[in-house]
Order: C-alpha cells, then structure tokens, then sequence
C-alpha cells in the first residue's frame, strides 16, 4: 500500500518531495483513474503520493509582466472562467471533459501527465508556454517542449514540483483552434489542432501551428513557422503546397482505441488546409 | 408518501400522465442498490477469470489463505451438482474446468471480509495455461479455426427458411444485387454495474440481485446445488437499469456466488466494477448479412436470398433465439415474395453474446432497411419512395408464412414523418446544393411477447391481485421495474380497472417466495402480456370488491385466437401483434474532419394505446438515442480476445450534446388482446434509428454505408474510396 502525505505548506510540500519523491496529486483526475482499484479498496498507487490540492500558494493566476502566470494547483474551472487568460486556452480548457472535472483537475496535472493528446497542451505548445520546476535548492523554467519528452515521460527530477505556468502574453490576427474528439462533450481527443496567424502589411509577421495527438509528442516546428515569416500573399500561396508536404511529413500518429492513424493523418491535413486558408485571407 | 399523485388518468384517457411511483426515491438518492445494502457479517467476492481467449487450463496454484478467506472452484459443487447453468440453453459452465474458452470465463471465486485483502490475494493466483489457437471472427468460427470450440462445426444453431418459390427465382436470370451488411458489438452501459448478493437463510439460498427475471435464475442455479427450484429464493433488489443485460447474464454471477453460499454459509456480494462489467459480460450479438436480391425488368424486386451470421461467443446461452428473431425480423415492414434465408449462429472465442434490447431484431433491420436503401439508389429511386411500395398490408404474409391480423398505419405514419421532418424539399434542396446534408429514413416494426407459441407453451404466466381489508390493492407478478416504468404503468391498469387512486395500488419488487411465476421482464411482453393480465385480475377483483375481509384474483395466459405457429418449422404467425416504427433523422457532415452533426430526429409509432404518455416518450427517446449511440458512436473491438474499449473514456455512448431532442409522435391503434389497447414498445422504439442515421449519412456523402458504427474513420475511408 502506497503511503500518503498531506502537507500544511509549499515548503513542507518541497520538503516531503525531497525526502520521499512522492508524486504529487492535484485534482487527481487522471492518477486516481490511472491506479483505480476495485470499490472498497484503496487507490493502487505504486509509490508514495502527496495530496496538495489544499495548497493555498500553489493556486492563482496573474499577470506578470509580458507573461501570465498560473500556478500549478490553479484548477481548469478557474482558468476556462479568467478574462485574463487567452481565449483560445480557455476555449480548449472548456471543451475538456466534464465540469465537475475541470472543477478539480489542473492545467499543470495536463502537463505532467504529458500525453500528446492533451488538449491544452497542444495549445501551450502554440503559446510558447514554459514551465516552472522548484525544489529545495533551485528554481528553474523551460519551455514546454523541453520539458516534454515522450508519452508519459517529461524531464521533471525526483525533487521537483512544477510551481507553475508561464504563458508570454500574445496577441495575433487571427487563431485557429479544433479539437476532434470521441464525441461533443467530455470527449478525449483523437486529435486537435492550433493555429495563430500575426499579420502586419500584409506580410506574415508571426505564425504558430501545433498538432496534438499526430505523433509521441505534440508537433510544432519552429523551422517551417519560421520560413513563413515575411511572406505575403502571393509568395505564401506558391509556398502552400511545398509546406503542407513538410508538415505532412512531421504527422505520424498511430493506431489506438480511439481512432486510426489514416483517420488522424487525414484529417490533421485538412485542419491544416482549414488554417492556411485562413492566413491567406489575413494575408488578402 | 410524498406529494400527492395526479389521478387525473382516472377520468381522462389512461395515458395522461403520472409521476412515476419510483421518481421521486430515484431522483433524490434514497432509493437502496444492491451495492449500499447493509448484510450482518458480508462476506465479498473477486471472480478469479481466464486471462486467455482459449486454452488448456493446466493448474490454478492458490496462495495459502489467511482465517476466513475461501477460493471457491469447481470442486466446490456438490455431489449430484452440475458444472452447468441452466439458462436457455444448458451449456455456460459455472468455473472452468481443463479448459477456457473466453478471456473472462470464471475459474474460481475468492472469497472473504476485507476487500484489499482480496486484491492483495489475486495476485498471488497463479493460473498456468496452454494456449490453443482461437476463433474470434465470424468467418474464423466458421472455419473452424484451431478447431471446434461447439460441435463439430461451431455451429450452436442453423434454421433455414422460405416463403414463395424462390428456387425458381434464382435460378432464372434475373438481375441480381449482391450487398453485405455488418453490425458490431455494443454494450449494455445500464447505470448500475451487475451485483447481487447470496446468503442462506432458513434451509433456502437466497439471492438478491440487480435482475430482470428473478424466475429465470432461480432455474439456472439449482441444478448446480442439487436442490429444488424453491430451495432458491430470488428477491429483486432495485435495478439501475439492465437492456437485456440482466436477463440471463447475472446467471453466470449467481451460479458461482450460490456454491460459495453453500460452502461458507454466510452472506457473500458480488458486485463489478465498471472495467469489470465493460470487459467481462455479455454483449450484442455481431451480425453479418448477405443479400441477393433479384429485381425483373420493370426494377421491382421478385426474390430475396438472405444469409444471416451472427457471432455467439464462447456458449450458446441464447443465441439461437436471438437468432430466430433476427431471420424474421430481416424483412423488416415489407411483403416481399420468394424469399430463402439461411441463419447461423457461431461459436467462436470471445465473450459469449447475450440479450440486448431487441434481441437480433436491431441486427436484422439495420441490415434489411440499408440493403433496401442500396437497392433504391442501384435502381435510382428515393428510399421513401422504393421502400413504401413494399409495405406489409392487414392480411399480408410474413416470413414465416404468418398473418399480419391488425391494421397497419404505415401510409399514415409515413405521411406525419415526411411533414415532420421535411424529408423530400430538404433533401432536394440538399442535393441541388451539393451540400453534405441529408435526412435519412427508416421502417421497422417488433412483434411483442415470445416468439410463437413460447408465452403459451413455454412461459404460461400467472399473476394475482389482491385487495386487503383497509382496500389497498397489491399486484404480484415476477417482473420488474427497471428503470422503463413498468411499476407504474401496472398500477395505472390496475388502478384505471377498479376506479381508485394509484397510491391505494402496490407494486413491490419481486420476490420468488412471494409473486407468481408472469415470466422474464424481456420481449416487450411486460404490459402487452402480463399487463393484460393485471387488467383481467383486476376486472375479476372488482366483482369481489365488496366482499368481507382480503380478496385476490389471478389471472394465467391464454393465447388469442387465429393464432397459428409451429415450433419446429418455425411457420406461421411468429407474433401475435407488432409495435410500428418509422424514424427520419437530418445530419450534416464535416467537410474537414466527417463529423456528423445531427440536425433533427423524427419518429412516429404505432404501440397501440400508450399507457402512459411520458413514460412512452421516455422510453422512445432512451431508445432512439442508444440506437444513434450504436450506429455512431459505439464501437467495440476485440484485440486478441479481449474488448479493447473497456472504460467510459474509450466506449463512446452519447451524451445530451450528441444529438437533439426527439420529436417524437404515435399514432393509436388499440390491440385487442392488449391492456387499454396497448402493444409492446420497449425494444421497437431501439429497433429503428441506426438505419436512419447511417441513411442519412449514405445519402450526404453519396456512398454505400454497409457497416454500424458509422464513426468519421469510416466517413473518411469511404469519402477516399
């Protein structure tokens, strides 16, 4: 039986974190379901967890600077409800799973639990999202594509906790945001696709495109954004083909239970003929 | 009581509406399952199961078991017991023995008071098997794969039958149109998981459980016990709803849970998980239908050749029934001459099939209605259109050579659909515009009661009313209230009959010590049958109304006449009367991604007199909404033997955001032989929505639609092909 801790402060947190390396849990709307066990038993977790969703610290959100900061016990409800947070974020955060989910789960949780179908988390990919990790003895931050490594799997240390999320403010033309999921309402995604286009004189001053759920981790490549920088329209809609090529080629998802990999493949692509579709009437 | 019941269907038609007897104890939480009841020293169980899909079990190595802790197997079972549950068919084994034959089988129980220990002892169970290659498809039972699992063949059934010359027909040179159709699995998801408790009391083994036929279980375990069917006793506990799910499948719970009562001599629970209950019980029958239709020169349809498969599992239980029901059900609402079909029903290795409302009709109208519409775009004709020249009139001939006795509304039915939903200027329109838009239709009707003679030879049903001395009336019957409304449906005809207030009339669950045997709640027989009866029981109580003291009445089945049917042949009339359906649903496709958007929902049936108004909407909306669920959403693979969609995460069933409301209408039509006119409703309003969606779907991306779910992986696929 995995033992369990409860801790009164951040620092205790940090402390127990230390000494034990024990997961933390938030909402624990995806760990309790992961270890679930059966009814009258208690939750199989393999090693020893801390509930923090009593931590006052952990929780809140604001603007700092250039930056929007949500720290890590902040729950979805919260963020989906926030005028300060991007609309699009709370756009992806209303559409996953149920209310009374998002009334204990956390933005941070989604990080963590580092799936590439994460909904929000494609759209933090978009956002150029960073992550703050705290332990006793430091603080550090990356940006969340570091800090993501593979399914399941992220560079967070035995002695951290991620205090936080950091979004650079950003404000762009246009955005694009698609989830596919299972069904209408409280769906897993089966993909999901984000676009910001930045247009000024009529050339492309900034574009973004992350693909959730086409491959380990979520897509997004700074190479081919940034050849689009400068276009306009002409030179955009010469270039289209040559970069949904190079785009089709970083898609490769898979075969699961709640779709296919030609199903997603296909799909993806046409979200993304949908995005540059619109870039070009921002370009026009 | 709570606050008073509106008694107003005493004076105005008997469908005026009631709040239900059971809403209010439901909706506020007090209502006890099986699962919050309290039991003086509750013992609990874990079914040990196979983890293979077929093999030769070589040992089950059990830990040493702490004080009060009991592994229950096979060499449990009394002397003179059987290894075997008595369900429709005596085959389902109760543990496993030398072999498995589904991954899930039970192979023991463990037993005992704290459940971490429970799971902290399963581990520690350590089964060694030799794999033996298994079937899982239709095609690899029928085949034989790794050899027979039943028989010689894996065939647990196989009827044929004709009605015309169609030998003539085929081989003649007519035009012939060739489709297959297939239907998947599909899960009951009733809101309550399977559960039920075993205790020994008084000399008798007592079960209670979440169920829709106590009478049914009490039969499928006492053989295991050596004992008589009354040395069983099954009390119903409130059911959080079954589809069928309950009608056989918790025999496969009770028959392990009664050698491990016997055994301990304690009260012992069972009741699933979720996971538990997704993975390892019994699903729809998967089907597989071939067609070859013969069409003369005039584009009219002269013969139809039908080949129907449907996967059984690993036991038969009752495949060969849903498969009866499935063959007569396969010429949905039409009058077709010359027909021949075959139906097989396959052994093969994964969890074996079982009930679900509808029973095989589903299977055998999604494939009939989608053939029927691929023969109206072949011969370029409007589905509408082809299909109504077909509908079956008052006298016509079924497929069993029976006779449609009642009045049949189609046309009228047709013509309140078409105005409803629009059907002909949308899709016009749509068509013109090329938009991917499309209203879909389908007809489908569901014969009440038992097939043939069964309520007659089989089921005979009794059921008594009684009125004490303060005036109360009880109405005993074995059928539950499971959630469709049947508690207060019967109270209303009792009620209604006798003149009183519904809260002077009781409805209590059943209990096999207590009621008589009216038979299983399945079939759509529960009103139309054993409503019937209460109606007549309560008539002939009213006779004795003032009479001193407590009276009762009871009332046994009698057929109605003119009805001829011969159980061997499978020839005449397989149902005495029919629920009518017609369902019109609107969507829009997605360009980009092919989801559909469902835009409307139109149904109208025909069930004779409803009984009750809201309870009838509810049941038409419940089931058109788990048919749109299973023509969509629903998809249920098997990977190596074992559900790959085993959580509500991964198994998809609509939620309120999936699909509109029902505008849903009837047109009346009372049955003579059925309480206040009315007909079975309960599965009928299932039977037709699948095909209307997947119609619909078909027709906004002009493509043959041959296969349920109809998901946007098979949208995108057939848009590509």
């Amino acid at each position: 039986m995995a033992v369990s801790y409860v801790p009164a402060t951040f620092e205790e947190a940090v402390r127990i974190r230390r000494e034990t390396g024990a997961v933390p849990v938030a909402g624990g709307t995806d760990l309790m379901v992961r270890y679930r066990s059966p009814a009258g038993t208690l939750p199989d977790f393999p090693w020893p967890v801390m509930f923090i969703s009593g931590l006052k610290e952990m929780k809140g959100l604001f603007l700092e600077g250039v930056e929007l900061v949500i720290k890590a016990g902040t729950e979805l409800a919260v963020i989906e409800h926030s005028e300060i947070v991007h609309p699009v974020l709370r756009e992806a955060v209303r559409q996953m799973a149920a209310p009374a989910l998002r009334n204990l789960g956390t933005l941070s949780g989604n990080i963590c639990n580092a799936s590439p179908a994460g909904d929000a988390v494609c759209v933090l990919y978009a956002l150029g999202a960073e992550v703050e990790l705290t332990s006793s003895s430091r603080m550090r931050r990356m940006p969340i594509e570091h800090f993501i490594t593979g399914p399941g799997r992220t560079v967070l240390k035995g002695d951290e906790l991620m205090t936080a999320v950091r979004i650079p403010l950003h404000s762009e033309s246009a955005s694009f945001y698609r989830k596919v999921g299972t069904r209408k309402a409280n769906a897993l995604s089966k993909l999901s696709c984000t676009g910001f286009i930045t247009v000024t004189e009529n050339r492309i001053a900034d574009m973004r495109l992350a693909l959730g759920a086409v491959g380990p981790v979520v897509v997004r490549s700074a190479e081919l954004e940034s050849q689009c920088i400068g276009m306009d329209l002409n030179h955009f809609r010469n270039y289209k083909p040559d970069l949904r090529k190079q785009f089709a080629e970083r898609v490769k998802p898979i075969d699961d239970q709640r779709s296919t990999a030609e199903y997603r493949k296909e799909t993806t692509l046409n979200l993304i003929d949908e995005f540059f579709m619109l870039i070009e009437k921002e370009l026009s | 009581m709570h606050q008073p019941i509106n008694n107003d269907f005493l004076q105005k038609a008997i469908g005026t509406p009631v709040r239900r007897l059971d809403a209010l104890d439901k909706a506020s939480g007090r209502a006890i399952y099986i699962a919050d009841m309290k039991f003086d020293g509750l013992l609990y169980a874990r079914m040990i199961r196979s983890s293979r899909a077929r093999a030769r079990l070589l040992q089950v190595a059990v830990p040493d078991l702490p004080e009060g802790y009991y592994f229950i197997s096979s060499k449990d079972i009394p002397e003179g017991g059987e290894n075997r549950l008595y369900m429709i068919t005596k085959d389902w084994r109760v543990f496993a023995e030398d072999t498995v034959r589904y991954i899930g089988e039970t192979i023991g129980l463990l037993v005992g008071p704290d459940r971490n220990v429970l799971r902290d002892l399963e581990r520690e169970i350590d089964i060694s098997y030799e794999d033996l290659e298994p079937a899982f498809t239709i095609d690899e039972g029928l085949a034989v794969k790794g050899g027979p699992i039943h028989g010689e063949d894996n065939i647990f059934a196989e009827y044929h039958l004709k009605k015309g010359d169609p030998d003539s027909i085929f081989s003649g040179s007519y035009r012939i149109i060739e489709d297959e159709i297939l239907t998947g699995f599909q899960e009951h998801a009733y809101m309550e998981p399977q559960g039920m408790v075993g205790e020994y009391k008084n000399g008798k083994y007592v079960i209670t459980a979440s169920c829709q036929c106590p009478y049914y279980m009490r039969k499928a375990v006492a053989g295991i016990l050596a004992v008589d069917q009354e040395d069983i006793v099954v009390s119903q506990a409130i059911t959080g709803g079954a589809f069928g799910g309950k009608e056989h499948f918790p025999d496969v719970i009770a028959g392990p849970l009664v050698v491990a009562v016997h055994v301990i001599r304690k009260p012992v629970q069972i009741v699933f998980d979720r996971h538990e209950d997704i993975s390892f019980t019994a699903k729809r029958h998967p089907s597989r239908t071939r067609f070859r239709t013969a069409i003369d020169e005039n584009n009219r349809i002269v013969g139809m050749d039908i080949d129907i498969a449907i996967n059984g599992g690993g036991y038969q239980s009752c495949s060969h029934i849903v498969l009866q029901r499935a063959m007569f059900s396969v010429n949905s609402v039409y009058d077709l001459p010359n027909i021949r079909i075959r139906g097989r029903a396959v052994a093969t290795n994964t969890f074996p099939s079982d009930a679900f409302r509808g029973f095989g009709a589903p299977q055998g109208i999604f494939a009939c209605e989608m053939h029927m519409s691929h023969l109206a775009r072949a011969l370029g004709m409007d589905d509408a259109e082809f299909k109504q020249q077909y509908f079956v009139q008052t006298g016509g001939t079924t497929v069993t050579n029976g006779t449609i006795h009642e009045e049949v509304k189609l046309p009228e039915m047709l013509e309140k659909v078409l105005k409803a939903s629009g059907y002909t200027e949308k899709n016009r329109l749509y068509d013109r515009e090329g938009a991917a838009k499309a209203v879909g239709i389908s007809f489908y009707n569901h014969g009440g009661g038992f097939t043939g003679d069964g309520e007659k030879e089989i089921i005979k049903a009794r059921v008594r009313v009684s009125r004490d001395q303060n005036h109360k009336v009880t109405i005993y019957v074995s059928n539950v209230e499971m959630g469709q409304g049947f508690q207060t449906t019967a109270c209303k005809v009792a009620a209604k009959v006798l003149g009183i207030p519904l809260q002077d009339v009781f409805f209590q669950n059943p209990d096999t010590s207590v009621v008589p045997n009216s038979g299983p709640t399945v079939a759509s027989r529960s009103m139309m049958i054993v409503g019937k009866l209460v109606e007549r029981a309560a008539r002939q109580l009213k006779n004795t109304w003032n009479d001193q003291g407590a009276v009762e009445a009871e009332e046994d089945y009698v057929q109605p006449p003119g009805i001829e049917w011969n159980s061997t042949t499978f020839q005449g009339d397989a149902y005495p009367a029919f629920g009518w359906g017609i369902c019109a649903v609107e969507v829009a496709v997605d360009p980009a991604t092919a989801e559909v958007e469902t835009k409307g929902i139109w149904t109208v049936h025909d069930i004779g007199v409803p009984i009750d108004d809201l309870i009838v909407h509810g049941q038409v909306h419940g089931g058109v909404i788990q048919a749109l669920g299973y023509g969509s959403l629903e998809k249920l693979e098997v990977k190596n033997g074992a559900f790959l969609q085993n959580t509500f995460a991964d198994y998809i069933i609509p939620t309120t955001m999936d699909f509109p409301a029902v505008e849903s209408d009837l047109v009346e039509n009372p049955y003579e032989y059925g309480p206040f006119g009315a007909k079975g409703m309960g599965e009928l309003v299932f039977d037709g929505a699948a095909a209307a969606y997947a119609a619909a779907v078909q027709k906004a991306v002009d493509r043959n639609i041959c296969s349920i779910p109809v998901n946007p992986e098979l949208i995108m696929k057939l848009r590509q092909a």
